[in-house]
């Protein structure tokens, strides 16, 4: 059986190490499972430098060195297979998630020491792969959801991968493998709720995977039916993600007991007292399921005595509570009153919200589902359930203009809502990745890679699809957007116009879309 | 210290390394990047060449 080694790499370097890598975690369960020996560094946690990863890469003779992650990864993946392949000459190195699925043949260009990509879902894909790798064998374009190296040195792509049927078929996660009391219990303050931060020992879980709606700045890392099989512009497969007037979803989920069995045995064998729900929208699996899903999973919440005794015994919350909060992520327009309150009665402490913004013509142009108004009967109805709604918000979309800044801010004013926006960011495996590539290799000066090791969580400003403001506008502007300074805004706006020659009477604004759009009333 | 690889088997040698918690200079610049403006300011020190003789 092969010996393995995985590496997690360092995302969001500026801050303490706070999520274990649930992916990784659960494909070191499958691998164990079948029957390997695993070890695992978790590089994020431990931020080891260079000598002591050398130590790691010798500590034995792996097989597999496996890494993967978001697309944010990407810089911290380059450092490591480089050192890796100078280590570790024969050592197979295969690299898979978010980061490889977005862009498989770039990322084995840019990666030439990467001798294996996993395209999509890995929980077949790495068995396979390590099996094969145990039969003596190499010829891994037989393997669904690979990229690899033909003998001519060019790239190569296995069939595509069918996505895991029976997700409750999969083992717990490996959380055991992590330095949960070294580091991530140290980080386990989660500040989007009174109950987070007193988080002591928080796990983050997936219970779905996917998400209905056609969000065209979002990137569901090929796990959610938006990855498929097509040609490039040279005729080579590829991948090709949502794209305009052409979308695939495939909703997956846990049922209720897999997902509240995981929460009982992390409660019983690490001592968990906060869960943070990873999935991309639990709502929309909600509906999908006829609003069955979550209420049976805060039924068996209480049922398992996961519910916090503040809650279960209607007192106040202190700083001492049995029992386990959590928080996870809703939808301005999927969510209910009822499923609120049960929600809150179950221990959910927070949910967040992409509101993104409170412009009709912003919103209608997201592909979200949600509107200002939707926005604003969510917010309400999750402070009336006792839930602390947390609402995300983004400018620089691609019509963003001075009327849609003006909407947020005066709704930010009456809600009371206090927020850093991000920067609405095209991340590759986007619909805005797709429709504004050009223009972000523009920006970047041809180089793609640059634009990938730029990418951040978007508080940051990377390749801009405004279409209306410029890097340097929307920093200024976001600027003045968190002093609600409508006056410089304004003067702003009128020097705006004047410099794109912007008659009397006519829209503050460059944006024009391909198809006129209709707002409703 | 604490053993940085974790498996479902003894590797073949161990590997210590230290745990970022007892980094204070780590924690230092973290905190005061949380505050950053204003009068707060601070040195990165490991982005300085401290070595670096004066000309």
């Amino acid at each position: 059986m092969a010996k393995v080694l995985f590496i997690n790499p360092i995302v969001r370097e500026e801050d303490v190490p706070r999520h274990v890598p649930y992916g990784i975690a659960l494909i070191a369960a499958i691998t164990i499972k079948k029957g390997h020996q695993v070890q695992i560094y978790d590089h994020n946690a431990w931020r080891q430098p260079p000598e002591v990863v050398r130590e790691v890469l010798e500590a034995d003779d792996w097989d597999v060195v496996a890494l993967g992650g978001i697309t944010t990864t990407y810089g911290s993946i380059k450092s490591l297979v480089t050192q890796i392949r100078a280590v570790r000459p024969k050592t197979t190195i295969v690299l898979g998630g978010g980061v490889l699925t977005s862009l498989p043949r770039e990322m084995m260009t840019w990666l030439p020491a990467v001798d294996i990509g996993v395209v999509g879902e890995a929980f077949q894909t790495f068995p396979d792969i390590l099996e094969m790798f145990d039969s003596g064998q190499k010829d891994f374009v037989k393997i669904p959801g690979t990229i690899s190296r033909r003998m001519d040195g060019g790239l190569v792509m296995g069939p595509p991968r069918t996505l895991l049927r029976d997700l409750d078929s999969l083992p717990y996660p490996a959380w055991e493998l992590f330095p949960l009391e070294e580091v991530y219990f140290h980080n386990s303050e989660h500040l989007f709720s009174v109950e987070g931060m007193l988080a002591k020992r928080r796990l983050d879980i997936n219970m779905s995977y996917g998400c209905s709606l056609i969000c065209r700045f979002c990137y569901h890392l090929g796990i959610a039916g938006d990855l498929r099989y097509a040609k490039n512009d040279a005729g080579e497969d590829d991948v090709e993600f949502d794209k305009p007037g052409s979308y695939s979803r495939d909703i997956r989920y846990h049922s209720p007991e897999y997902v509240v069995k995981l929460v009982k045995y992390a409660h019983g064998r690490f001592g968990v007292d906060f869960i943070g729900f990873l999935d991309e929208n639990l709502m929309t699996m909600d509906v999908y399921s006829g609003r069955t899903w979550l209420k049976e999973i805060c039924r068996l919440w209480k049922e398992y005595g996961l519910q916090p005794s503040h809650l279960r015994d209607g007192t106040a919350l202190t700083e001492h509570w049995s029992g386990v909060h959590w928080s996870g992520t809703s939808h301005a327009t999927l969510c209910t009153l009822e499923i609120l309150r049960e929600m809150r009665s179950a221990g959910c402490a927070a949910l967040v919200y992409g509101y993104e913004s409170f412009s009709p013509q912003v919103m209608k142009r997201l592909g979200k589902g949600a509107t200002p108004t939707t926005n604003i009967r969510s917010f309400f109805w999750s402070l009336e359930a006792g839930v602390r709604p947390i609402p995300n918000m983004i400018i620089g979309f691609p019509s963003d203009d001075f009327d849609s800044i003006r909407a947020s801010l005066d709704a930010w004013k009456e809600l009371g809502i206090i927020v850093r926006p991000h920067f609405a960011t095209p991340y590759p495996g986007s619909e805005w990745f797709h429709v504004y590539r050009k223009s972000i290799e523009a920006q970047y000066k041809g180089d793609l890679e640059k634009f990938i090791l730029d990418l951040g969580d978007a508080t940051k400003i990377t390749g801009v699809i405004s279409h209306n403001f410029n890097a340097v506008e929307l920093l200024g502007l976001r600027e003045l957007m968190l002093k609600f300074d409508y006056a410089r805004i304004d003067e702003y706006e009128a020097l705006w116009r004047a410099h794109h020659r912007i008659p009397e009477g006519a829209p503050s604004t460059l944006y024009q879309d391909p198809v006129p759009l209709k707002l409703a009333s | 210290m604490s053993g940085v690889l974790k498996g479902n088997y003894k590797a073949k040698k161990d590997v210590k390394a230290e745990t970022k918690a007892d980094d204070l200079e780590s924690r230092f610049e973290r905190q005061a990047m949380k505050r950053l403006g204003g009068s707060i300011a601070f040195v990165a020190k490991r982005k300085v060449n401290w070595d670096k003789k004066k000309d």
